[in-house]
Formats: structure tokens, C-alpha cells, sequence
């Protein structure tokens, strides 16, 4: 990017954190890191005392990313790492869409269906995390961040975030492992109905499948008597019942329908106990969008909810053929390449940050 | 009775404070018998626990000495600062008190007395033994039986099984014994060892069995992320589960690494006990086991990156397709 691009973002950024408030709780133990045009983290190992502290360096050294650490230490600027002494970490989820230059309406629904999904089918259900723990955060680029703060949750480290992070994903989910080998009667234990996560999930998906197609598992539950025992088998996890004998291999095709309720995290943001993650409230660096708190997902839309900047006009030159796209709550009009036309603030800076065009 | 529960579990509050109220010094006697246990914490054997030690109807001078020789265990591994024998010693002593543990009825107070130490008591939700959720991903052992995503898993809560219903395993204990492990191997820094803990040191240091530690040659980067975590544990001396250990025989065995090499990085696990893993190692290589598929790996848990294989033996072709 040039000089004068370079310097009217920043300058925009700037105005923005003026008047923007940015509260980090536990500041002072949180490591932040900054970047920059070349990086989006350049330099680590920061530290602010205070949020009064971080206010102004956003306001007056203003970078164009900038991250603090899911991390507490006792001290934050130390190097190396160990020297931090880390003090627990909240437990982060990262949802994205890998999108081109603008996310499409479908991708938008479906990450936040998913950021959904991860929040009340998973951890509030499943994890039992409290909804006032919980922080969901639109990234500012392409999806969204869960922060849970649960106490419970803090000192795990890396392989223990992991189980977590693979549960929601449905990672290593084998529903083979549902069912014990035979006990000493010869019979097969396995899920019920009351069954809780992926167990009773399965449950409900077979009692579907019963009702809608039962002989896609075996041509014999037709028979209401045969489904019947299936039934059965479900309601006390006794799996002996049904006569037939490959029931379990018979399954498969249920368990393929149960992963398609699982959830796509990044989980190398979950499991990496060190990780910085962008201060909520603070503007990407990749679009000027705002890293926003949001207290509901309903309704939310990036490109309109997540402006940072007035609608003052900007004249631009773009440097590839830009499609029609919702922006700032209204239509942008298409754009030729080498064509030249004021769009509001906010758009503008989205198209320099994605290096789409230039100032005219 | 205060004093036998201090006996067979030494690293409790109980034996903390045996060591206080009987003014337990270190001497010969109780370094002798430290340098003994870690040693045996080594050649750990659950079989038919065999050299447990049973307080029972011993002297009281012989208690005292059984709780004190874990203290000056415990400061000589601090003194030594190594990570082999640490670990040995923990595992060993983890599983010594499992093997105290499993002989006992359900709800026994001793059982009772270390969950609720250990922050492990298994409490009802619904009708079934639960334990919260962080504890449990802290404390389930590393096996694909204890993965998180194949548990019942309902409001912060977890499934522990007992015996019965075709569970062959006290889940609850397995986790009290992890819970041990990890503490058993905390431990505090000693600057200035008092001479008789660094007299029998090094005497604990010549003792030590002879198949040492091998250095491993294998270059960061020239083996699949999965494969790479499972030779770190070794190179830390961390206990690894059956799938994970078996999956790196097996992956080394198609490697062309010699037996004597394997067993060498084998060497390098906490419970390791050359008889079982010369076995082990030997039946893999006559029978000729296939490497595990990357999506076993994965449900076993170990598959830790997305590399675009189908199993980690192709991972070097695609590594060096990729690099060109
Ligand atoms: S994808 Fe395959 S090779 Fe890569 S880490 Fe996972 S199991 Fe190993």
C-alpha cells in the first residue's frame, strides 16, 4: 500500500478509537501484540498497565491490528515465553469462512448459524458454561470468536483444550465406541435414548431414521415388531435384543448423518494456551471492519453493523471489476477496473485494506 | 489406621501431616529405602502386585520409615531434576496406589477420602456417576476409550462408569489414579539438598537400570506431526496409551528402524518394562501389522494436524510433493 493510503487508514483508525471505548477486563495481565502492513503481528510481548493506558496508544501510535493474549500472566512483557509465567487462559472458539473478497450472504448465515450452534448445542448445553461467561465477537474478518471466561476452564492446557475442541468438532467421533464388547451373558451394551452429547444425538437420529426409512439399516424393520425391538434396545441400552446380528455395521450410515451436526473450529486457536486474539472492540486490519461484542447474533450483518467509519464520501480508483455488494445498509453499485467514484468511508477503506483499489 | 491410610498413599495431606506429627527425619535407613522405592516405581509391576508394601501388621518404626522414604524420594528427584526418573516415579506410584485401590469394595472410605482430596468425587445427574467436565479432560487417560466426543456429556457434566452393565474398568479409580500421577510428579525446587539427599542421589543415579534413555536422530520435520508428538513424549518421558505407543511401533517397524532402536526410544516411557515391550515390539514386527489410517489415528486421538494423507506412512511422498 502507499503513503497516502497508508496514512488516511491510519488516520481513520485513529479518529475511530478516539471515540470508541475499549475495555480488555484483567488488562494488566494480558500480553497484547501488534501488527502492522507487512504482518498482522509484528510485535508481541506488550503490555498496559490500564484500559486508560491502551486508549491511548490506540488513539496516538494506532496499529493496524492489534491482539492481546487469551493468556494471564503475571508478567505479560516478559520474554521468553516461560518467563511470562502463565497464570490460565480463557477457553477461545474460532469460527471462519475462507472467503473471497467479500463473504456471500449463504457464507454469512452459515457461519452464524454455526456460531450459534457451537453457543447453545455445545457449550451451554453440553459444556455447561454459562451464558454471562461467554463472549461472542464478531472477528472483524471472517467469522466469529467465542471467549469463556468459566474459571473452571482456565488452567487447562493444550491437550485438554483439545478434547473439547474435537468434541465440538466431532472429531474422532467413532460410534462404534458407543457399544462395550459383550459382557459375560453375551450381551451387547450400548447408547439409550437418555443418553447425553453425541450418544443421545445418535439415539434420536436412528428413531428418525426408523420412522422415515427403516429399511436403509435391514429390510426386516419393515416389520413393527423388528423396529419395535430396536426401540426397545435404545430404551435400556440392552443391544442384544434386536435379532439382527450386524446391527452395529448396519449403523453407519446414522452415525454419517450425526457429523453433520458437528461444528468446524479452527482448533489450533482452541488448544494453543499462548494464542493472541483480537481485542474485541478494535478494528481488523484486513477490512476496518470493528471486532464487535455482540449480545445476540440475530440480525447481525457485517457489512452493516460492524462500521467503523461515517459514510463522508471517498474517492477511489479500483484495480479489479467489484460486483454489486451490500455495504454500510445500502447497494453498492458495480465497479469497472481503472474506474473511478466516491463510495462511502467505510467501503473505501475495505477496498485498500483488500489492496482492490487506491486513492484517486 | 490414621497412619496406615498415610502408609499407602504418602502423598496425601494425611502423609504430609504424618511426616510433621511423628517429626520424621531423614536417615540412612529412609534414604535406603527412597532410593528402593523409586527404583521399584521403575520396575513397576501391577500383575499380581507384587512388592506392595502392606502396612497392616508392620511395626510402627517400619510405618514411619514407609512414609518418610517417600518425602526423601521426592527430594531427591528435586535435587536430580530428571525428567526420566520423575516420571518413572510417578506413574509407578500412581499405579501402586491403584493397585491398593482396586482390591477395595465400592465406596470404601479410603476411595472416598482421595476423590474427595483429589477433587475427583463422582456425583448423580440423572442416575449416572458424573464428574465435571474440566476435571475429567484433565484427568482421563490419554486412550480412545476415554475420548471426550464418544462420552456422555451433558451440562458441564461427564459420564464415569463403574463395573457392570459390560464396563470392565473402575473408570472412577483410573482417574483418581491419573489425578495422583500428575501430582506425585509436581515437583518443588530444592536449591541446597542436605548431604545425606544428595549422598543417596547419586547413589539412586548409579542404580538406575542400564537400558538407558536413547538419544533419538530423528530430525524435527522429517516425520508426521502425529508421529513427531508421539516420539516427544517419548524424548519427555511422558506415558503414553496403548493405541500410541502401538501406532509408533508400528510406524517405526515400516520405517525399517531396527528392533534394538525401537526399543531403545521404548526405554524412554515411564512404566517401561523391557520384557513387555520386547514383546510387544516382536509380535508387531512378526506379524506384519498395517500402519493405522489417518482416520484411525484420528479416532484414537492422535492424529494432530490436517495433512492431505490418507495414512502417516504417505506422509513423506506428499511432504516432498509438496516442498518441490
Ligand atoms: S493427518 Fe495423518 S499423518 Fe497427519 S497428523 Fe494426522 S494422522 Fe498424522
Amino acid at each position: 500500500m502507499e503513503e497516502k493510503e497508508a496514512k488516511l487508514v491510519l488516520d481513520s483508525f485513529s479518529g475511530y478509537y478516539k471515540s470508541a471505548e475499549i475495555t480488555v477486563p484483567s488488562i494488566e495481565q494480558r500480553e497484547f501484540g501488534v501488527g502492522g502492513f507487512r504482518k498482522k503481528i509484528e510485535g508481541r510481548h506488550m503490555g498496559f498497565g490500564t484500559n486508560g493506558m491502551l486508549h491511548n496508544y490506540l488513539v496516538q501510535d494506532t496499529p493496524l491490528y492489534i491482539s492481546h493474549s487469551i493468556a494471564y500472566y503475571k508478567f505479560p512483557e516478559a520474554t521468553p515465553m516461560e518467563n511470562k509465567e502463565w497464570m490460565g487462559g480463557d477457553l477461545v472458539f474460532d469460527l471462519d469462512v475462507h472467503a473471497g473478497m467479500f463473504l456471500s450472504e449463504a457464507e454469512i448465515e452459515g457461519v452464524k448459524n454455526d456460531a450459534v450452534s457451537l453457543l447453545e448445542d455445545f457449550l451451554i448445553e453440553d459444556f455447561g458454561v454459562e451464558k454471562k461467561d461467554t463472549l461472542l465477537v464478531f472477528s472483524g474478518g471472517r467469522g466469529f470468536h467465542i471467549h469463556i471466561k468459566s474459571p473452571q476452564f482456565r488452567d487447562l492446557g493444550g491437550d485438554e483444550r483439545r478434547e473439547l475442541a474435537d468434541y465440538v468438532g466431532g472429531v474422532g467421533l467413532n460410534y462404534e465406541k458407543f457399544f462395550e464388547a459383550p459382557d459375560e451373558n453375551k450381551r451387547v451394551w450400548g447408547p439409550r435414548k437418555t443418553d447425553w452429547g453425541y450418544r443421545g444425538r445418535f439415539c434420536r437420529f436412528l428413531e428418525k431414521v426408523l420412522d422415515d426409512d427403516p429399511s436403509s439399516i435391514h429390510r426386516g424393520l419393515k416389520k413393527p415388531q423388528e423396529k419395535a425391538k430396536l426401540h426397545s434396545c435404545m430404551e435400556d441400552g440392552n443391544w442384544s435384543k434386536t435379532p439382527i446380528k450386524d446391527i452395529i455395521p448396519r449403523l453407519r450410515a446414522v452415525a454419517e448423518r450425526m457429523k453433520i451436526g458437528t461444528i468446524n473450529v479452527d482448533s489450533g486457536v482452541t488448544i494453543d494456551t499462548k494464542r493472541l486474539i483480537r481485542v474485541p472492540g478494535t478494528l481488523h486490519g484486513s477490512t476496518g471492519l470493528i471486532a464487535k461484542k455482540l449480545d445476540k447474533i440475530e440480525g447481525f450483518h457485517p457489512y452493516h453493523d460492524a462500521i467503523a467509519f461515517g459514510s463522508e464520501p471517498l474517492k477511489i480508483r479500483v484495480l479489479e471489476n467489484i460486483g454489486e455488494q451490500e455495504f454500510c445498509n445500502s447497494t453498492m453499485g458495480k465497479m469497472e477496473k481503472g474506474e473511478e467514484k466516491e463510495v462511502p468511508m467505510s467501503y473505501g477503506i475495505y477496498l485498500l485494506l483488500k489492496g482492490a483499489a487506491t486513492l484517486s | 489406621m490414621e497412619l496406615d491410610f498415610a502408609c499407602r498413599y504418602p502423598f496425601t495431606e494425611e502423609g504430609k501431616q504424618a511426616i510433621i506429627e511423628n517429626n520424621i527425619q531423614v536417615n540412612d535407613e529412609i534414604a535406603e529405602r527412597a532410593v528402593q522405592r523409586v527404583l521399584n516405581a521403575m520396575n513397576w509391576r501391577d500383575k499380581e502386585g507384587r512388592g506392595i508394601y502392606d502396612p497392616t501388621y508392620a511395626h510402627l518404626s517400619d510405618k514411619l520409615t514407609e512414609i518418610g522414604s517417600y518425602g526423601a524420594a521426592r527430594m531427591m528427584l528435586s535435587h536430580l531434576r530428571n525428567r526420566y526418573l520423575t516420571n518413572s516415579f510417578a506413574v509407578g506410584e500412581a499405579k501402586r496406589a491403584y493397585a491398593f485401590l482396586k482390591g477395595l469394595e465400592e465406596g470404601h472410605p479410603d476411595i472416598k477420602r482421595l476423590q474427595e482430596e483429589f477433587g475427583v468425587v463422582p456425583e448423580k445427574r440423572e442416575g449416572k456417576d458424573t464428574l465435571p467436565l474440566a476435571t475429567y479432560v484433565k484427568f482421563a487417560p490419554r486412550s480412545v476409550d476415554y475420548r471426550l466426543v464418544n462420552r456422555n456429556v451433558k451440562g458441564g457434566r461427564v459420564e464415569i462408569r463403574k463395573k457392570g452393565a459390560g464396563v470392565s474398568k473402575r473408570e472412577d479409580l483410573r482417574l483418581l489414579q491419573e489425578a495422583i500421577k500428575i501430582r506425585v510428579g509436581h515437583l518443588g525446587t530444592i536449591k541446597n539438598a542436605p548431604e545425606i539427599i544428595r549422598k543417596h542421589s547419586e547413589r539412586l543415579m548409579k542404580s538406575m537400570p542400564k537400558v538407558a534413555p536413547s538419544k533419538m536422530s530423528f530430525e524435527k520435520g522429517d516425520n508426521p506431526p502425529c508421529i513427531e508428538k508421539l516420539l516427544e513424549a517419548a524424548r519427555l518421558h511422558q506415558n503414553l496409551g496403548h493405541q500410541g505407543r502401538w501406532s509408533l511401533a508400528v510406524y517405526l517397524i515400516n520405517k525399517g528402524v531396527p528392533y534394538e532402536k525401537i526399543l531403545g526410544i521404548f526405554s524412554n516411557f515411564p512404566d517401561y518394562d523391557e520384557r513387555i515391550a520386547s514383546y510387544q515390539i516382536k509380535h508387531a514386527i512378526n506379524r506384519n501389522y498395517t500402519m493405522p489410517a489417518c482416520s484411525m489415528m484420528l479416532s484414537y486421538g492422535l492424529c494432530v494436524a490436517n495433512c492431505k494423507v490418507k495414512s502417516p506412512l504417505g506422509w513423506d511422498e506428499w511432504k516432498k510433493r509438496k516442498r518441490s
